[in-house]
């Protein structure tokens, strides 16, 4: 059996025959190193253990949803076989696994951060930076041009992973915000935000789905998998696109209302108190 | 806006729209030149004539190849059903974009399989396999050495099996191109493993029109480089 240290593009047949990809355990195991150093070295605060336990638990959710995709079946099939697959990696690494990762890194976390990192990080996720350069980054990956080249090779797969959760960590930043005294966004106007990456995604969608041949030489030349034609595969990821990337954002959406809802509650309820 | 300003939108304005016109023009014409007709595939400098061979088709019945095959595009593909990368991949490429092309079109364009591994392919599993396709795929069989004689007409290397493993599987190596014999009964054009459903769409309409009724230059990547 041939071993590949990251999930690319073999131009074999494929097996439902689990191979070993050494590279993603790494990477698995160095995100959950670097957590476990992080908690360490920044104790928590009194009265913060019980959050410490909640946030570890987002966190090792993160992690577990970017191993799900990276690693066999899906890796494989998404790196290789199936535009499928790989718009569910892309979906996760860019969509969920960033908010998980940074609502689990706990907020002293980022207070121990050097200043120039801090400043680097705060024009980066800064709301119009992030939604532009990140979406950038979605499209160039998808350029058949470039997802062909890159996929090809260990290396160029991986590099298009970590991209993605690169610009997925940066999109996400200003509506997750886990420094609470570096807010973009205050309330609703995260919603906005939201809604403006439904509107971003689009010309990417179409680009996918309104065409009559399959765009990607990879997953058109590669051996078909569960008799899946290359057309209807294509038409699949547009669709998932579509509605996972929509049904995503509704869910994180969701959660920012109820969120809200809540504090607002708490605020009236201090206040009524204090009031008496 | 000043005045200045307005003059130099409108210049930016029409310099845009003329490069897009001519943009536009320059697509419209798709690279073919007068009288050549621009190929995806691998056009063969010296064509090779159809070659007068008889097999069995996967109902047991003589297949003239020739006679039967007569007038029209004819692309003929040497593989095997136990394949599992190329044969079935170019197949089903090759299948996809048929299945759009007009009903009058499609009707000029024979698709024959000859197989690589007459021992395992019996005619009903060659039959089943080719159906997966499109039903119109012709399937057709002979001895190794039949295949082989074809082979060596079309200046193509031979069909080799492999080793087989502790299962009895082997591999068989074959050539891995489809070949288009256009319509005036000549082998003008290869298309290699990689050839796109984009190609396909292009390249078939244009095929069609090597009726022998006049010289139609080609123009496309050559046995020996660009021509």
């Amino acid at each position: 059996m041939k071993v590949q240290w990251w999930c690319a593009a073999l131009g074999e047949a494929w097996e439902w025959t689990w191979r070993p990809y050494p590279g993603v355990w790494a990477f698995v195991a160095l995100c959950i190193l670097a957590y476990v150093l992080i908690l360490r070295s920044t104790p928590a605060p009194a009265g913060e253990a019980r959050h410490r336990g909640t946030r570890a638990a987002v966190f090792g959710a993160g992690v577990a949803s970017l191993w799900l995709v990276l690693d066999w079946p899906i890796g494989a099939l998404g790196a290789g076989y199936l535009a499928s697959a790989h718009m569910v990696q892309f979906l996760v690494i860019t969509l969920v696994a960033p908010p998980l990762l940074l609502y689990g890194v706990p907020t002293e976390a980022y207070h121990r951060l050097q200043p120039r990192v801090v400043a680097a990080l705060r024009s980066l996720t800064q709301p119009l930076v992030a939604i532009v350069l990140s979406n950038l980054i979605w499209f160039i990956t998808h350029v058949p041009l470039v997802a062909d080249r890159l996929l090809a090779s260990q290396v160029g797969s991986f590099v298009i992973d970590i991209a993605w959760l690169a610009t997925g960590l940066q999109f996400w930043w200003p509506v997750v915000a886990p420094v609470p005294e570096w807010p973009w966004f205050r309330g609703m106007t995260r919603l906005a935000y939201l809604g403006a990456q439904l509107i971003a995604s689009k010309p990417l969608f179409v680009y996918l789905t309104f065409t009559h041949y399959p765009r990607y030489a990879t997953y058109e030349l590669a051996p078909r998998v569960l008799g899946i034609t290359a057309r209807a595969d294509q038409q699949a990821a547009g669709l998932l696109m579509e509605v996972g990337g929509m049904l995503i954002l509704f869910v994180a959406a969701w959660i920012l209302f109820l969120r809200s809802m809540l504090r607002e509650e708490a605020a009236d309820r201090a206040q009524a108190v204090s009031g008496r | 806006m000043s005045p200045a300003y307005r003059r130099a939108a409108v210049f930016i304005f029409a310099a845009a729209l003329a490069a897009a016109l001519a943009l536009a023009a320059r697509l419209s014409r798709g690279g073919a030149g007068v009288g050549e007709v621009s190929l995806t595939g691998v056009v063969l400098v010296d064509p090779i004539p159809k070659p007068d061979f008889t097999l069995l088709d996967t109902e047991g019945q003589p297949f003239p190849f020739k006679e039967r095959t007569a007038g029209k595009l004819t692309l003929v593909f040497f593989g095997y059903t136990h394949c599992p990368d190329v044969c079935p991949v170019h197949m089903a490429n090759l299948a996809a974009v048929l299945n759009d092309l007009p009903h009058e079109m499609r009707e000029q364009i024979a698709v024959v399989f000859i197989s690589a591994d007459p021992e395992r392919d019996t005619p009903e599993r060659l039959r089943q396999w080719l159906d997966a396709f499109d039903k119109r795929f012709i399937g057709l069989r002979g001895s190794l050495e039949d295949v082989n004689a074809i082979l060596a007409e079309l200046r193509l290397a031979p069909v080799m099996h492999g080793e087989p493993d502790e299962k009895g599987n082997y591999v068989v190596g074959h050539p891995a191109q489809i070949l288009a014999f256009t319509p005036d009964g000549l082998l003008r054009v290869m298309y290699p493993f990689g050839t796109r459903q984009t190609d396909w769409a292009q390249d078939l309409p244009r095929l069609l029109r090597f009726t022998g009724n006049g010289p139609l230059g080609l123009r496309a990547h050559t046995e020996g480089g660009e021509s």
